[in-house]
């Protein structure tokens, strides 16, 4: 909400510079988001009277004498077809600064010197709103008389501080000048003076009955309808004073009517209407809700169809407006018109704003209503326009006012405690003292004893209980003035959650093995899933969606994190990062509706490495590695999802529980995804770990007997997969076996065809003895008949 | 016989000046002083030795053994020390060539700034909580003083999976199943994910992180949540770093805070990153709406809390100046690895 400092000051004495005011403001809770000055536009630009124009020849140009109040008159080159001798313009003057950056600066026309320049409307950036000459064709042509060099600020009435306020969202009643100047008064303990409401009704011409009829169909929607009627209505531009304050607002200057009802807007926070009564269909008014599927075209031309929910402005033949949302083109007032009705109600601020959202139209009013409109001053918004009407007497009010106010609102009372208010904001205030503060603010209090009963003001909205009371006493008392105490009471042992310490150990397991975490977003695209190649009935096709999401990109609830780290490869791989090592961790969600919770969600782990040296070994082994970190032995089996390279995947369980995949990614799924080359995957199920997890086990002693190694060579079928052979030695070996290690992989045409010969250093030990020959080449034997048995694998001769 | 022991003493004199490696000194000892050597011979020579004449023989005889077994093996010492300096000065490598590069990754620098804020907290007797991040409406707004058509539940700021289930907004939610199901006193701070719909830009994101704190207890007052906040902020910041506190609104707390925070890049004297005003926008705080406080079934009359909250993105821009907030979703290693 920009509000020009004067206009404030008529009303609030503030004897303060604009950024003082502002910082006491901001300290007691009304936020300023900056100060701006009208005058800031330009500089160093005056009044000038032409003492002469003639025109350079074979130009379009003319050579000027320019009495801009210094001691010789300036020379001025202008193209303007406008400039003529005995002008009153605007000179730009040497040095000057005009809006858009552009610097005058003295010069050479066409071989004349040029000692500053004649200034146009959009120039100066100036509109015809606020000094109605800004407008024409060419420079602006001042129609008064001045003293040249003259600041053309004065003559703009340019200059004024503006007060940016960011209102808080419980405040509406600062979305307006007698809001702020009340709050302003308040805050620096000041003074502040409303003008009287008083309208000046023109006898004889009848009364309001007479001019129009309305009908309220919808207490509930509209619980208060204000109207009255303004007869000889005279349309012209408004006075300057107005036409600054609205300009300052940001508010462009229209015509006196109109710019009576948004300056009665800004200045009580009311949205007010005008129609044109001789344009509204005998001049009826009903307020209503809409019927199923009525057509409806607004003020800015566009077609709506509205809906029984919506409430509208219709005359005696169909909707012309959107209650308290946009008005209608038919009625709107223009040049001639002559017979006004003002119209300031209060509408549902729920209702409006499902209005103004499901149609899309957001205007200034429908904003307004929706922070919340006060029903209690309604009137008096009304009353302070037919005041104005009087005041620019372009019009005669019609005596007798339209007032459908079903159901009046009484004052708010809120009973407080000073003992309990001053414990909640840390204060020792008493109830005298409280009642002060209140007072300033417009609130009646009484006191009686521990006993406060505040009657809230009318113009204020946001009042429920004790805590809001408590608010008010402490910000303007001061929070600078809040002490830092420390809390008292029972110890508590602070810690983490189990979730963040298992987060914790997996991120520092992967940091130490040269991992850096990724953060992508939690929502996805579906074509993302999609290029997956899932199967149909695979659960990670069944997404949550976001009914209103941002794009499609961002649309629904991931179910699995692949997506979003072949999407952080790919930008890493074509922005050239030679190798990468990444990680995230988060939750995959999918549906589950349960009483607590409205989805699933899992904690999971993915894990993306590319470059030269990444293979396959290289991230199982570090998924091994940090599943070993927490004790749990996984073992491998090929396998896995399709988007996996078929020959490159694998399957990690542990007690009979998959809880890790890893494989090469699929070249036809790297292509979707726009990647080059091999990239490698891991998801691991972070949320089973805990369970499979194993605490550290009780000390084993330290072997006492030396250990017996033995190498083997077992030639096998290239088909034969290794881990398992492995497997079956470590199971074979008995109790005796302690350690099987792969050393070697020989393939030669001599073990024949598609063989292979593998060797494996075995390690025995017992814990009470050295072992013997025999006992070793029992547990040989075993191994071997084992392995030819399971796997056709025979010792290499 | 004693001919034979000077020649044989003078040949190995003679052949350890020209001995140069140990398998020719090795050599020479077995030939010397081995089982089928010279001086071995010689003992054995010694059975055809008159009997009178054989101790004093044989003490000369093992003289010889001892002088020329201690001449060997210094000779083999000095060797020794030769050889390994020679394969040390040859051993020598050239320490600075690259070798094969190991590099710790390293945490997300979101996560880094999260652990020093839990580091903070849990030292604060906070426990932490967390909740799910698709909520019920009741949970992310109803029980929070955020009725149903309020203008903050806009859908411009949440995104909806249906009427009544959304992406939680802040962590609040939490909090309110905290309130609902554990009695006072409460001492919790809740991190996590949350979602509003923003449009991605050099400061806004459709999915952030927040941290939120909550205490619950008879008698806690504004100044408990000053005092604990001044605490936090000087732990975060180092000494000397204060907290302001602004007026402002929100549902769940009443009053209610904007704190800042002294800006620790200037300590407060004013530059670029605080806008020359010393101060940083950090926090919004409040004491607990008592009307949020009965919705969860805590008795407002007997207990009062306050509540405060803080963007994680936020404090991750200031505390390593990070230009635009897009850096922290693209995961480009170049600058995922500044934070070693």
């Amino acid at each position: 909400m920009k509000v020009p400092m004067k206009w404030l000051k008529e009303y609030a004495e503030i004897n303060l510079s604009a950024e003082e005011y502002a910082s006491r403001m901001v300290m007691a809770g009304n936020g300023v988001e900056g100060i701006d000055n009208t005058g800031s536009l330009f500089d160093n630009v005056v009044v000038g009277h032409v003492l002469s124009c003639e025109d350079i020849e074979g130009t379009h140009l003319h050579l000027c004498k320019v009495d801009a109040g210094q001691e010789e008159p300036l020379q001025v080159v202008c193209g303007a077809p406008n400039v003529h001798e005995g002008a009153w313009v605007c000179v730009a003057l040497d040095g000057a600064h005009l809006p858009g950056g552009v610097k005058i600066k003295k010069g050479k026309l066409r071989g004349h010197v040029s000692e500053g320049m004649l200034c146009s409307g959009p120039e100066l950036d100036v509109p015809a709103g606020l000094y109605p000459h800004c407008g024409e064709e060419g420079i602006i042509l001042l129609k008064e008389e001045y003293k040249p060099g003259t600041d053309v600020k004065e003559v703009f009435h340019l200059g004024d501080d503006v007060i940016d306020f960011e209102v808080l969202a419980n405040r509406p009643d600062c979305l307006s000048v007698w809001g702020l100047a009340r709050e302003s008064a308040a805050v620096l303990d000041s003074h502040c003076v409303m003008p009287e409401i008083a309208v000046q009704e023109t006898e004889g011409i009848g009364r309001f009955e007479d001019y129009a009829r309305i009908a309220v169909e919808d207490d509930e929607l509209c619980p208060r309808y204000c109207a009255r009627v303004i007869k000889n209505v005279k349309i012209g531009p408004s006075p300057m004073w107005m036409r600054e304050y609205l300009y300052g607002a940001g508010v462009r200057p229209i015509n006196n009517i109109v710019d009576i009802t948004n300056f009665v807007m800004l200045e009580t926070g009311h949205p007010m209407h005008a129609f044109d009564l001789s344009r509204v269909r005998d001049h009826t008014i009903v307020v209503r809700r809409a019927h199923e599927n009525e057509p409806l075209t607004t003020l800015d031309g566009k077609e709506y169809t509205l809906t029984p929910d919506m409430l509208v402005i219709s005359d005696a033949e169909r909707a012309t407006g959107l209650a308290g949302i946009m008005g209608g083109e038919e009625s709107e007032i223009v040049e001639g018109t002559t017979d006004v009705l003002f119209e300031c109600a209060a509408f549902d601020r729920t209702n409006n704003r499902l209005t103004s959202r499901a149609l899309g139209i957001r205007t200034e009013s429908s904003g307004r209503f929706e922070k919340g409109v006060c029903v209690r001053t309604t009137m008096e918004a009304l009353e302070r326009a037919c005041m104005l009407v009087n005041m620019l007497e372009c019009g005669d009010v019609v005596p007798g006012a339209f007032d459908h106010y079903p159901n009046p609102q009484n004052p708010q009372v809120i009973d407080a405690e000073v003992d309990r208010i001053n414990r909640r904001i840390s204060c020792s205030l008493s109830g005298g003292e409280m009642a002060d503060i209140l007072e300033r603010l417009g609130f009646e209090v009484e006191v009686s004893g521990n006993e406060l009963s505040c009657t809230v003001p009318e113009w204020r909205m946001d009042f429920e209980s004790d805590a809001d009371i408590s608010e008010e006493v402490l910000r303007l008392y001061g929070y600078d003035r809040i002490p830092s105490t420390l809390m008292t009471g029972v110890t508590m042992a602070g810690r983490r959650s189990e979730r963040q310490t298992l987060l914790d150990a997996v991120k520092n397991s992967l940091i130490g093995m040269g991992f850096y975490e990724a953060l992508n977003f939690s929502f996805i695209s579906p074509k993302w899933i999609a290029a997956l190649n899932l199967p149909e009935d695979d659960p990670r096709t069944r997404f949550i969606s976001i009914r209103n999401p941002l794009g499609e990109d961002t649309s629904v609830m991931r179910t699995t994190l692949v997506p979003s780290m072949l999407n952080t490869l790919a930008l890493n791989i074509n922005r050239g990062n030679a190798e990468g090592r990444l990680f995230e961790a988060a939750p995959v969600f999918a549906e589950g509706k349960t009483e607590t919770t409205p989805a699933t969600e899992k904690l999971s782990l993915c894990l993306g490495l590319y470059g030269e040296k990444a293979d396959f070994y290289a991230l199982r082994d570090v998924v091994l590695c940090l599943l070993g970190a927490f004790g749990v032995k996984a073992s491998v089996s090929a396998g896995g999802d399709g988007y996996y390279h078929p020959g490159r995947r694998a399957v990690l369980a542990a007690d009979g529980v998959e809880i890790a995949r890893v494989g090469e990614i699929h070249p036809d799924i790297a292509e979707a995804f726009d990647i080059e080359g091999r990239v490698y995957l891991a998801e691991i199920d972070l949320w089973k770990l805990p369970e499979l997890a194993r605490p550290v086990p009780e000390v084993q002693p330290l072997p006492r007997f030396p250990a017996v190694t033995r190498d083997i060579a077992l030639v096998m079928d290239e088909a034969v997969e290794v881990g398992p052979v492995m497997d079956l030695i470590a199971r074979a070996g008995g109790k005796l076996i302690e350690d099987v290690r792969l050393f070697d992989i020989y393939r030669d045409i001599k073990l024949g065809p598609n063989r292979k010969s593998v060797a494996f250093a075995l390690s025995f030990r017992a814990a009470d003895r050295t072992l013997t020959d025999a006992e070793i080449s029992a547990a040989m034997e075993k191994i071997l008949t084992a392995c030819a048995n399971e796997f056709g694998a025979a010792l290499r001769s | 016989m004693q001919d034979q022991l000077k020649a044989i003493r003078e040949h190995v004199t003679e052949e350890l000046k020209n001995i140069q490696d140990s398998n020719a000194l090795e050599q020479l000892r077995v030939r010397v002083l081995g089982k089928k050597g010279d001086l071995t011979a010689i003992l054995r020579g010694m059975g055809k030795l008159p009997a009178e004449e054989r101790p004093k023989m044989g003490q000369i005889v093992n003289e010889t053994r001892e002088k020329l077994e201690a001449a060997i093996d210094e000779a083999a010492a000095v060797l020794r020390a030769r050889e390994k300096e020679y394969r040390l000065k040859k051993e020598a490598i050239d320490v600075t060539l690259p070798g094969v590069t190991r590099v710790a990754g390293s945490l997300h620098p979101m996560n880094i700034v999260l652990r020093d804020l839990l580091d903070i907290f849990t030292g604060m007797g906070f426990e932490a909580v967390e909740g799910p991040e698709i909520e019920y409406d009741h949970y992310n707004f109803e029980l929070l003083n955020l009725p149903k058509n309020h203008p903050a539940r806009d859908a411009q700021d949440t995104f909806y999976v249906d009427d009544n289930v959304v992406l939680r907004t802040h962590t609040s939610p939490v909090q309110a199943r905290v309130m609902t199901t554990r009695k006072p006193p409460i001492r919790i701070v809740s991190p996590g994910r949350v979602y509003r719909a923003d449009e991605v830009d050099a400061t806004h994101s459709p999915v952030f992180h927040q941290i939120e704190g909550l205490v619950i207890d008879e008698n806690i007052s504004i100044g408990d949540l000053k005092g604990t906040l001044d605490t936090f902020a000087e732990r975060l910041y180092g000494k000397g770093i204060a907290t302001r506190f602004r007026p402002s609104f929100f549902p769940f707390t009443e009053p209610s805070a904007e704190v800042d925070l002294t800006c620790a890049a200037c300590g407060g004297k004013g530059c670029r990153t605080c806008k020359g005003t010393g101060w940083i926008e950090v926090l919004g705080a409040g004491m607990v709406n008592p009307k949020v406080l009965d919705m969860c079934g805590i008795d407002s009359k007997k207990y009062s809390g306050f509540a405060f909250g803080m963007g994680i993105e936020r404090l991750t821009l200031l505390k390593y100046n990070v230009p635009d907030l897009r850096y922290l979703y693209e995961n480009d290693l170049r600058f995922l690895k500044q934070f070693r």
